[in-house]
């Protein structure tokens, strides 16, 4: 489909380039990249996070992403590193509001409280209102291992446990999850 | 029903088993139609993980952000790399290189419409423009170059045969390389005998050249 790979190669150029021009000071090169990524963006924050912080930490990433473009070296593409540093801002977030207790499920019972009952669809709640009611700890790992890609040991790294406490809520997760699968 | 092999059926799905459990629960999942339905839970879960969709925030939060670009460090020189208002623009050499190399990746675009057209076509004048590889020799300087003037032209004429989306990634492709032309062009202005600048500048409007060629000989052909 020729048309369509000219398409992706001039966006791909377009967004390459307003990220050289942002780098050396153009606001309004910057507008662009934000309008092209801001859905991404605040859509990983809103999955990540509860809903009453989520444009603050959006606009916190692009804050920080502007400030740091200077050092941005273009080995990734403008849209991958992005990516890294919103998770980044996201999990230091975390620290600083102190979100401990409660992070991690320890057994079913959470699970069940936060989810609904299959048998009842017109009650239930859709995949990503189910999702945002998983306890934090086990919708991080969903998020980032299921959604976003990562390993478990990178996520092991950047929540601070083992794999296998990744391993385990990620499972937990999926569990409660599938009884808000479409029909 | 919860038995031992569930807690591990999502190790299956990630391929996270070594052989020996792999198989001892592959036994299990033949006798075990518990299992075997969680299982086929499971998978739709990382499927429709896979497919969730980005949703643009309720607001828009640019304003917010635009308030808080303050002055960006640049790595290299420790000053500030934010473009002030109303001030004369400047370019730092690795500022420069970053543009070059994003220009670079265009020619990405340029390299590929050169595989989808036609080998032997040439633009509508040669005056001002230079093959690629070839010395430029022109003052870029000096004035408007005619061959990007007769390209857009033909452009702009030719454009209705292609698609409005097409158009529009065209023109804003376009649009920002003419941003690094005209902020290049500043920059000289305040140190005309720059060889890097003037290098610079004959590079970019060579790929503009380049880019526009291109585009019109794919339109010829469409």
């Amino acid at each position: 489909m020729p048309r369509q790979v000219l398409e992706d190669t001039l966006t791909a150029d377009s967004i390459a380039a307003d990220t050289a021009l942002a780098a050396s000071g153009d606001a309004s090169a910057f507008e662009r990249l934000y309008r092209t990524h801001v859905a991404r963006v605040h859509t990983l924050v809103r999955r990540m996070l509860d809903a009453d912080e989520v444009d603050d930490v959006t606009q916190d990433v692009f804050i920080r992403a502007w400030q740091k473009l200077a050092t941005f070296r273009g080995e990734s593409a403008f849209g991958t590193w992005l990516h890294r540093l919103a998770v980044n801002v996201v999990l230091a977030r975390r620290k600083n509001v102190g979100i401990e207790r409660g992070r991690f499920i320890t057994e079913d019972a959470p699970l069940e409280k936060a989810t609904g009952k299959r048998e009842t669809p017109e009650l239930s709640l859709d995949f990503e209102e189910a999702l945002g009611q998983l306890p934090e700890g086990a919708r991080q790992v969903f998020v980032l291992h299921d959604v976003e890609g990562y390993r478990h040991e990178e996520i092991a790294r950047m929540l601070g446990i083992v794999p296998g406490t990744s391993k385990s809520q990620l499972h937990h997760a999926r569990m409660a999850l599938r009884r808000h699968l479409e029909q | 029903m919860n038995d031992l092999w569930t807690n591990r059926l999502s190790e299956y799905i990630d391929g996270e088993l070594d052989n020996t459990e792999r198989a001892a629960l592959e036994a299990h999942l033949a006798t075990c139609g518990h299992c075997y339905a969680t299982l086929a839970d499971l998978r739709q879960v990382v499927a429709r993980a896979k497919t969730l969709e980005d949703r643009e925030p309720a607001k828009d939060l640019w304003a917010g952000i635009r308030a808080g670009l303050t002055p960006a460090r640049s790595a290299v020189t420790g000053r500030p790399a934010v473009r002030p208002s109303g001030r004369r623009f400047s370019f730092s050499v690795p500022q420069l290189l970053a543009a070059s190399i994003a220009l670079v990746l265009l020619s990405g675009g340029s390299a590929w419409l050169a595989l989808q057209s036609n080998p032997t076509a040439t633009p509508t004048s040669s005056k001002g423009s230079a093959a690629p590889g070839t010395e430029i020799e022109i003052n870029w300087t000096s004035g408007p170059d005619m061959a990007v003037a007769e390209l857009q032209d033909a452009l702009t004429r030719n454009e209705s045969r292609l698609d409005t989306a097409t158009v529009r990634s065209v023109r804003q492709a376009l649009a920002t390389i003419d941003r690094a032309i005209a902020e290049a062009r500043i920059a000289l202005e305040s140190d005309p005998g720059n060889t890097y600048l003037n290098l610079h500048l004959a590079d970019t409007m060579r790929r503009k050249v380049e880019l526009l060629r291109r585009i019109n000989a794919l339109v010829a052909e469409s």
